[in-house]
């Protein structure tokens, strides 16, 4: 285990690596989410308030 | 050919609908395609004979890399579509791209730099593959900040559709700068014509993180995609019919 944590020394630039490409994969789905909750939100005030236009 | 489906594609409450119906098709396989290219890669993989454990890297930059370009020609072509046949679904799709599309760029310039260091013994130099991905990245950039200044969603469709169709010549400025100009950067071992250059055990894991990331660009875009046509749609019989369900 702890030799596969030390990457063969090269643990200092393998993991922070790996650790942003899967930041930016939970970034992205996070945001996209939120984008959807959002919209579906203010699509929802928008049809209550009744004045949708045309 | 019967052209049928591409004017429903164009159609908001179906595009709506379908892309609600396709999201998870995509967004499972990428799941487990991605853990299955982690263990390989992380795992199974031997350590490379010049690189030793260093290499590992590839498995996320490489697919980091290549969404960056992926998802810049989706962008283009959706934006070309709406540009030539005026549709509103393919312009939601390119703006829907390019948030996505400009994360992965971050992923791969740093990603990249953090393999540049123990291998070429610098972070960054500015060198034709590594200055033009930055390029890209500021084109992404220059997209959204674009769309953010207009606040007329048609303009903003148009202009902003204009740039990201000028912006795809430097895909291939990209892809082929390692091979036109002296590049620190190696040349493509996956990404091209001929065989792969890579063992089995290594080249496996890495296509299954490329179909990863590609079948996680699909899942992301229909949600954001549904978001988007929310947003621009106006007509409420639809909408609330889509909502309640």
């Amino acid at each position: 285990m702890r030799e596969f944590l030390d990457m063969g020394g090269y643990a200092a630039f393998v993991w922070p690596a790996y650790a942003v490409t899967f930041a930016v994969i939970g970034l992205n789905i996070f945001w996209a989410r939120r984008a959807l909750a959002h919209a579906r939100r203010s699509a929802l005030r928008r049809l209550e308030s009744g004045n949708a236009p045309p | 050919m019967n052209f049928t489906w591409f004017h429903r594609l164009g159609s908001p409450p179906y595009t709506y609908a379908l892309a609600r119906r396709l999201t998870p098709w995509f967004a499972w396989p990428a799941a487990l395609l991605i853990l299955a290219g982690l263990w390989g890669g992380l795992v199974l993989a031997p350590p490379d004979y010049q690189q030793g454990d260093g290499f590992r890297i590839i498995y996320v930059h490489a697919p980091s890399a290549w969404m960056s370009l992926m998802v810049y020609t989706s962008m283009a072509v959706a934006a070309a579509v709406g540009l030539i046949w005026r549709i509103k679904v393919a312009h939601a799709a390119a703006a829907s791209c390019a948030p996505i599309g400009a994360s992965f760029t971050v992923a791969a310039l740093v990603t990249g730099s953090l393999w540049g260091q123990p291998m070429w013994g610098t972070y960054w130099q500015w060198d034709p593959r590594l200055t033009s991905e930055l390029v890209l990245l500021f084109l992404y950039l220059g997209y959204m900040g674009l769309r953010a200044g207009i606040e007329d969603t048609q303009r903003a469709d148009r202009a902003s559709a204009l740039l990201a169709v000028v912006g795809v010549v430097n895909v291939p400025i990209i892809h082929y700068s390692v091979t036109w100009w002296n590049s620190l950067h190696q040349a493509p071992s996956v990404m091209r014509l001929a065989k792969p250059t890579m063992a089995a055990s290594m080249l496996v894991p890495l296509l299954m993180m490329l179909l990863g990331f590609t079948s996680l660009f699909a899942a992301l875009l229909l949600v954001r995609l549904r978001a988007e046509i929310l947003t621009r749609e106006r007509t409420s019989s639809w909408i609330r019919e889509a909502l309640s369900a």
